[in-house]
């Protein structure tokens, strides 16, 4: 595996209470790319990013990020959630969640100064929300918060970003727009994504690199062979009528 | 009003509740924040036990408490740690598991059954001059720990995930939290009493919330009403003879359902 890669997984193995949740999955991304993982439910999408964020450890194998250990590397990571649960009515403001994503930066037990604020400004500018600044987070809608959650990670300035699910729960409008703005950083800054997805018919479209994952890899490559491979019928157990998936939206079935 | 100052007790215990008001006005924003009124509750509870064994075993109650609280408040993140049952069973399994040896070895003596009344219950009579000397270091130590962390521990209690990936040290400012929380209502335990400290570590926060447009309105409304809470359910302990943490928790109370009143109104007329 090259160790020049920005994310490595090399024969990894994770069990939970006694099940095999990953068997010996092994796969790396270039960095620049945008790199899609999809798989059915329960498939171990999210294991792999906790392993990823360092949340979880691998029972066997190794995980690299940028050729160190999660946590031990030198690049930033920024990581964006399905939601964040913040208590019914809590005051905290757009800004101060984006402020947030300087936190690595800061470091601990210090104080955030000017250029982190105009750092969050600019990211909250990126992602048009920045006259949101001062409005409590949790009166924006979903699409308005899954914005924020980007800039919070692009305040950053993450050389990977990983997000789980960016566009569960948000209409067609709100997802198309998401993922042109991922596309539209990628090619402005130097940047590597990791999306897990169920959205095929967006990844089709948006992704480099497509990684099918079912416990295992099942395939990974270019979107047009992963999605056109019989393999993906295989993971999600289509009916025949499903054979296109371009054509006859499987994301949308999923 | 002030004749009562006028008394060593009295001005002990007012120096006790200002430094108690300050923990848990300033703890109460992350136990709102988190969830963990439970926790809270649980561990207050749990205290009990600790009390008993210092009573018993003629170590300082209050250390007793500090030391027993600290290990049950980091078992509660253990267990819970480990998946196999949320942090709510864990409270519920430790919570009546601790008060009850607590309140076994303290019936095996009838000597010290007054002294499980004023612990359950504070008493403004309770408070020493060692008490105070403790009082200060636990307040310094945990308003400092607050600040100093105050950005990463918001940060943690709204999206671990996130913060781990900027390399906040989850897992260790999770167990100093729970340390901070054992040590407050430990402090808390001789003006209060174990059953209505997790009140302080609550309803401060919950008044600010319904108060406030941003954190630091809501950390300043919060410090105020425990204040307030604090030094003027004293005065009421005193002049109508009754118990000051039921005094101190009604007036804490009484200040959020007016925020909350006030503030229902406000909206509804926008």
């Amino acid at each position: 595996m090259n160790e020049a890669a920005a994310v490595a997984f090399e024969d990894v193995w994770f069990s939970y209470d006694g099940t095999n949740i990953l068997n010996g999955v092994s796969f790396d991304i270039r960095p620049g790319r945008f790199a899609a993982m999809i798989g059915p439910n329960g498939a171990g999408k999210t294991t792999v990013l906790r392993l990823l964020l360092g949340s979880l450890r691998p029972a066997r194998g190794r995980v690299r990020l940028f050729g160190a250990a999660p946590g031990s590397q030198d690049e930033t990571i920024g990581y964006i959630p399905q939601r964040i649960t913040v208590p019914r009515g809590f005051p905290l403001t757009v800004g101060e969640v984006v402020v947030m994503g300087r936190y690595g930066r800061i470091g601990l037990g210090r104080r955030p100064r000017q250029r982190d604020h105009e750092a969050a400004r600019r990211a909250l500018e990126r992602v048009g929300l920045d006259h949101l600044e001062t409005s409590p987070f949790g009166a924006l809608s979903g699409g308005q918060q899954q914005r924020v959650l980007i800039a919070r990670a692009l305040a950053g300035e993450p050389h990977l970003l990983i997000l789980d699910e960016p566009t569960a729960g948000l209409d067609p409008a709100a997802r198309s727009d998401f993922y042109n703005l991922c596309c539209t950083l990628q090619r402005e800054t130097p940047l590597t994504l990791l999306a897990a997805s169920h959205d095929i018919e967006a990844v089709a479209h948006h992704a480099d690199q497509v990684i099918l994952l079912n416990h295992t890899v099942l395939a990974t490559g270019s979107p047009h062979d992963v999605l056109h491979s019989p393999l993906l019928q295989e993971a999600y157990r289509f009916p025949e009528r499903h054979h296109e998936p371009h054509h006859d939206g499987p994301g949308a079935a999923l | 009003m002030t004749d009562w100052l006028a008394y060593d007790f009295a001005q002990r215990a007012l120096v006790a509740g200002v430094l108690v008001a300050l923990m848990c006005a300033v703890l109460a924003f992350f136990v709102v924040l988190r969830r963990m009124a439970f926790v809270g509750a649980g561990i207050s509870h749990a205290a009990l036990g600790g009390v008993a064994l210092g009573l018993i075993t003629g170590v300082s109650p209050l250390v007793a408490a500090m030391a027993f609280s600290i290990i049950v408040a980091w078992a509660i993140g253990w267990i819970s740690e480990r998946g196999r049952i949320t942090e709510e069973t864990a409270v519920g399994i430790l919570f009546p598991t601790t008060m009850a040896f607590g309140i076994a070895i303290i019936s095996l003596s009838a000597t010290y059954r007054q002294d499980l009344m004023a612990y359950l219950f504070g008493s403004m009579l309770a408070v020493r001059w060692t008490d105070l000397w403790l009082l200060f270091g636990l307040a310094g130590g945990t308003l400092a720990v607050l600040a100093l962390f105050f950005k990463e521990l918001v940060f943690v209690s709204i999206d671990p995930d996130a913060a781990r990936a900027a390399k906040v040290p989850v897992t260790a400012l999770r167990y100093l939290l729970l340390t901070v929380l054992a040590a407050t209502i430990v402090a808390s335990i001789k003006l209060v009493g174990v059953v209505l400290v997790s009140a302080l570590l609550v309803i401060p926060a919950a008044t600010g919330q319904v108060a406030a447009r941003s954190m630091t309105g809501m950390l300043v409304i919060s410090v105020i009403s425990a204040l307030i809470a604090v030094v003027v359910g004293l005065w009421l302990s005193w002049v109508s003879n009754l118990p000051s943490g039921a005094t101190i928790v009604l007036l804490a109370s009484a200040l959020f359902f007016a925020a909350f009143a006030a503030t229902a109104h406000s909206s509804a007329s926008r």
